[in-house]
């Protein structure tokens, strides 16, 4: 157990440091969030009070287009060179694999969401930094959930055709329940709310998510890296 | 035999499934409310539980071909999934045009319905993805293990749209607030078994393809390797 | 008895009708179609071994 979690430690510093010497996918998924709230700003045009009543769900369809980016490279980084294969006939055990990219994937996704957060609330002149405290737990959560369930798809479609494709279209169906709430908690913390009643229900939705499909990931990655 | 027995179930559910039309069209009374149309439900709601049904089949199936390894399994996982999400499908279109006859929209975000379009959703990208991956260990555990996810998010979609800040215009569950007269409760049930029996005939019918598709690969394997 | 309820009854079991049909059409459709490659497969193999 031990040994396993260093392990994923060492993969998860792994992939951060040759990510954050290349800057591959964390240059793509900033630039690419950057993108998209420029394109809604143009998509909505919008009053004050309807600004805040979307903005929820504005930042959670940017932060799911930048995790499908950034988790897409999860494995795919370990093509060439046969590094996949290396690893899985490694001592380290399958679910340490997974564990190190998935902490991998996390940390670069919040990278990039704390990059494009500002960039909202300038563009859409939406007040976070109040309820920032918060926030930051549902945007933990929510990320996660979005990391484990992307890295352990990205495992499942390293080999497929059209890999590239294929990780969306079975991502965001998993992802909507997640994505449901963690929208309308963050649109109601924007506003004003505080993490009580209805968002302490979201909360436990997030939470449920985040422990059902890591527990599920990690016990069943054995079977996507070795059939 | 085995093509008999899969014909007399067929047959014998495409009986059932008259039997029961004659006893809805012909026997029932309109219903005060909703007049003629209420008698949608009779295929509509089967449809749902038959789905349920076999998607739950699915999901030990997929369990099982991943504890042992015996193709007989994914090919019931995968079978199941297609009838599963046909019936889904099936289940969606009708109820929406119910929906556009009795609440004049095609669609609302009702928490039913929402949750029917996701299963919908989920089920497709295993279909999707089950003919990409050439192979054949591969594909098998590899949409094994996305049935298995697909699955663990119905409950959590459950609780999602459940959610009180979850804006839905929703004109409430039918089924959760309305209670069933009796005399509509026999062919409710004969419905279900009807779709069922017909539903197995078709897994059925799936599954033999997918053993002869197999066939089909180790012949390939075995004329490339001579 | 109003009579668009009856319209959309029939709309609604003919779209019933219609998926079912559909969907049992596209397995004879491929259940022909592996029949004929597993037919084809088999004479291929059994002409190698003949030669």
């Amino acid at each position: 157990m031990k040994h396993g979690l260093l392990t994923a430690w060492a993969i998860a510093q792994k992939d951060l440091r040759t990510e954050l010497r290349t800057k591959e996918s964390i240059n793509a998924a900033a630039s690419f969030s950057l993108v998209i709230l420029v394109l809604f700003s143009f998509a909505f045009d919008l009053g004050r009070e309807e600004l805040y009543a979307i903005s929820g769900g504005l930042l959670w369809l940017v932060y799911s287009f930048a995790g499908a980016l950034i988790v897409n490279r999860g494995f795919a980084r370990e093509i060439p060179n046969d590094c996949l294969d290396v690893l899985i006939s490694s001592p380290a055990p399958g679910w340490a694999i997974f564990l190190g990219k998935a902490v991998a994937a996390f940390c670069l996704l919040i990278i990039v969401e704390m990059i494009s957060l500002p960039v909202f609330g300038l563009f859409y002149n939406i007040r976070w930094t109040e309820s920032f405290g918060s926030l930051a737990i549902v945007i933990l959560l929510a990320t996660w959930g979005i990391t484990v369930v992307g890295t352990a798809f990205s495992a499942v479609t390293v080999n497929v055709r059209l890999r590239e494709l294929m990780l969306p279209v079975l991502l965001y169906p998993i992802l909507i329940p997640l994505l449901i709430g963690a929208m309308g908690t963050t649109t109601a913390l924007l506003g004003g709310e505080s993490m009580t009643g209805d968002n302490l229900s979201s909360l436990r939705l997030l939470i449920g998510f985040d422990l059902i499909y890591t527990s599920l990931a990690l016990y069943l990655i054995d079977f996507v890296l070795v059939f | 035999m085995r093509e008999k027995a899969v014909y007399l179930l067929g047959l014998l559910g495409a009986l059932v499934m008259i039997f029961n039309l004659n006893t809805v069209f012909n026997k029932l009374p309109d219903e005060a409310m909703q007049g003629a149309v209420y008698r949608i439900i009779f295929i509509h709601v089967p449809a749902a539980i038959n789905a349920d049904i076999f998607y739950t089949v699915a999901l030990i199936t997929a369990i099982l071909f991943l504890a042992t390894k015996n193709f007989i399994w994914d090919s019931i996982t995968v079978s199941c999934i297609e009838v599963g999400t046909m019936l889904i499908l099936l289940n969606l279109v009708t109820g929406s045009i119910w929906g556009r006859n009795q609440w004049g929209i095609w669609w609302a975000w009702d928490l039913r319905m929402t949750s029917q379009l996701m299963c919908f959703l989920l089920y497709l990208g295993y279909l999707l993805i089950r003919p990409a991956i050439a192979e054949p260990t591969q594909r098998a555990s590899l949409s094994s293990i996305v049935a298995i996810f697909a699955y663990a998010d119905i409950p959590l979609v459950l609780m999602a749209i459940r959610l009180p800040n979850v804006r839905t215009q929703h004109p409430g569950p039918v089924l959760e607030t309305g209670q069933m007269a009796p005399m509509f409760k026999a062919p409710f049930g004969i419905g279900i078994l009807a779709l069922f029996l017909i539903g197995t005939a078709l897994v059925l019918v799936r599954m033999h393809q997918e053993t002869s598709q197999r066939e089909i690969d180790s012949l390939r394997r075995e004329l490339h390797a001579a | 008895m109003d009579i668009t309820n009856l319209t959309f009854l029939f709309y609604g079991y003919s779209a019933g009708w219609i998926i079912i049909t559909a969907f049992v059409l596209s397995l004879v459709s491929r259940g022909r179609r592996i029949d004929r490659e597993l037919a084809r497969l088999k004479s291929l193999v059994e002409d190698r071994e003949k030669s």
